[in-house]
């Protein structure tokens, strides 16, 4: 089905009127008439009549809609809203992506920027904590990377920790994400991720059921969640506590029929217990980016399209400390030792610090919190 | 005339733990907050931040390797007599009093080390005051390791000592 411009703008104003989850109302909305008609409805103060019994509140907060509402305002809304670049999308039109689509609870309708991911190509909800390891935020770069590159499209939360940090990933990685908010999709939530916010709506996309404007609150959260399993053919688990967010999006993709993968961390991490209580249940477990990606079929050969290992080549003495270097920050008193604890020589002040710069400057090392080291990914 | 010393402890997060993640409590927006309270321009003036570790069981009971106080007091005073023979009749007395017009004359830097300098300039975001209190620190570095001219790992050492200020 495909709406006229001007009927469209009915249809958005049905889908706000009707107030959040209104779809089974929106349903029986569809059966009493056209978008247009079912205003002029609202505005003569008849929906109640025509509406059954359970939707009586739902039907009388739309005449009240209506009459605050004439039909220039309704057509100026829509095209205000267009012309910010934001296309509202319902179930009953074809651009609807169809996966979500096929999920019994979807959104009646779907407020977008940028581009909605592509029906032909696989895609990956990459989830996990928000307060995230060194390690996850390392092992969620890599698999997002490496999913992106081979044409896998990732979609997450936008949140901080993994979910963010896995989309940038994979925009960084030419790749393309779409992340799914909790609030309207002009609003940039959480603040510090404006960059990736920018980022997606130009090379990838930002969707939302809730309608522009919308603040994100602690109750829109959990309803995404479904959005973002149901935009997906599988959903991988990088880090979760064993009681947490990420644990409601598997809890949705199980429900929608999506594969579930989890990433296995240390027993003792209680950052992997969740994952590790997935795989316990059966979830798949993940190692290596590309044997996942081997596992997904989708045609990949091993053949990378980014190199991969296009790095600086090392001399020995930041070969040796790298070798050193963990996920868990160590600060550079503990390096020293453990450079002699392995090598048998101490290592200067001066030598320490300037080959812990310079793998920092290659990427392979990363600094916080003072004097403090980690390796990352590479 | 520079004529304080500045030496303030501080901890790196509520908990005291901070980056021990394996102990620490907090999530990173409190760690955030909590070492913004020292603002950036107070920052910029400190020259060398370095953490105190942990002490443990053995630490208390064993010898320490490495130098004794003793030797490096003697390290300290051959880098105080080379500044005071680098300086006479300048009016400076130590490193610290070095004023941005002298730095070519006494903290010149080659080509290569240059070339490293603009490169973590621009790495770590830096200020004129900022790269000129870097070659202060490197310019005694290397006076701690008998006055020969400053060179990259000098430079490093002194870059590491401000490493407080990359995760503002």
């Amino acid at each position: 089905m495909t709406y006229q411009n001007a009927e469209k703008a009915y249809v958005h104003w049905m889908y706000q009127a009707a107030g959040m989850g209104g779809r089974k109302v929106l349903e029986a909305l569809e059966k009493t008439g056209t978008p247009e008609e079912i205003y002029k409805l609202a505005v003569k103060g008849k929906l109640r009549e025509r509406l059954a019994g359970k939707y009586g509140r739902k039907a009388e907060r739309m005449e009240v809609e209506a009459c605050s509402c004439g039909v220039h305002d309704i057509q100026e809304a829509y095209r205000q809203m267009t012309d910010r670049g934001i296309s509202f999308v319902t179930l009953r039109e074809q651009e609807y992506p169809k996966r979500l689509a096929a999920v019994p609870d979807a959104p009646y309708g779907l407020y977008y920027v940028g581009r909605l991911p592509e029906e032909g190509k696989k895609s990956i909800a990459v989830i996990g904590a928000r307060n995230c390891s060194e390690y996850g935020r390392v092992m969620a770069g890599q698999f997002a990377r490496t999913l992106a590159a081979a044409g896998v499209q990732v979609v997450s939360g936008m949140a901080r920790g993994i979910d963010g940090i896995g989309q940038q990933a994979a925009l960084d990685a030419g790749g393309y994400s779409l992340g799914v908010l909790g609030c309207g999709v002009d609003v940039c939530y959480p603040p510090e991720n404006e960059r990736l916010y920018g980022q997606l709506i130009e090379k990838g996309g930002i969707c939302s059921e809730y309608p522009p404007g919308i603040a994100p609150r602690a109750m829109l959260f959990p309803p995404r969640n479904r959005i973002i399993s149901g935009m997906c053919d599988g959903v991988l688990v990088v880090e979760a506590k064993e009681r947490s967010g990420t644990l409601i999006t598997v809890d949705m993709a199980l429900e929608q029929g999506r594969e579930v993968y989890a990433l296995p961390g240390r027993v003792t991490d209680p950052l992997s217990r969740g994952c590790n209580e997935l795989i316990r249940q059966g979830a798949e477990l993940v190692e290596s980016p590309q044997k996942f990606l081997q596992s997904l079929d989708t045609g990949f050969d091993g053949q990378m399209s980014y190199s991969q290992m296009e790095l600086p080549i090392l001399d020995s003495v930041q070969g040796k400390l790298l070798q050193l270097l963990d996920f868990q920050p160590l600060s550079m008193e503990a390096l020293r030792q453990a450079y002699r604890d392995t090598y048998g020589t101490y290592m200067t002040v001066p030598e320490l610090c300037h080959g812990l710069l310079q793998l920092c400057a290659m990427d392979y090392a990363g600094q916080v919190g003072g004097n403090y080291y980690f390796r990352k990914g590479k | 005339m520079n004529c304080i010393n500045f030496v303030v402890p501080m901890n790196p997060c509520p908990c005291g733990y901070y980056p021990d993640l394996s102990r620490c409590r907090c999530t990173p927006h409190e760690v955030r907050r909590y070492l913004r309270r020292v603002s950036g321009p107070v920052l910029d003036r400190i020259d060398i931040c370095v953490e105190a570790h942990p002490v443990g069981f053995k630490d208390i009971v064993q010898r320490p390797a490495g130098e004794s106080s003793r030797q490096v007091r003697a390290r300290v005073m051959e880098a105080r007599r080379i500044q005071e023979e680098r300086y006479t009749g300048t009016g400076i007395r130590f490193n610290a009093d070095l004023r941005a017009a002298d730095m070519e004359r006494f903290c010149n830097l080659g080509t290569e080390q240059k070339r490293f300098m603009e490169r973590m300039f621009a790495s770590m975001k830096l200020t004129a005051r900022g790269y000129h209190r870097i070659l202060k620190v490197a310019r005694t570095v290397a006076d701690l390791a008998g006055g020969g001219k400053i060179e990259e790992e000098h430079l490093a050492e002194a870059i590491c000592y401000r490493q407080m200020e990359v995760f503002q």
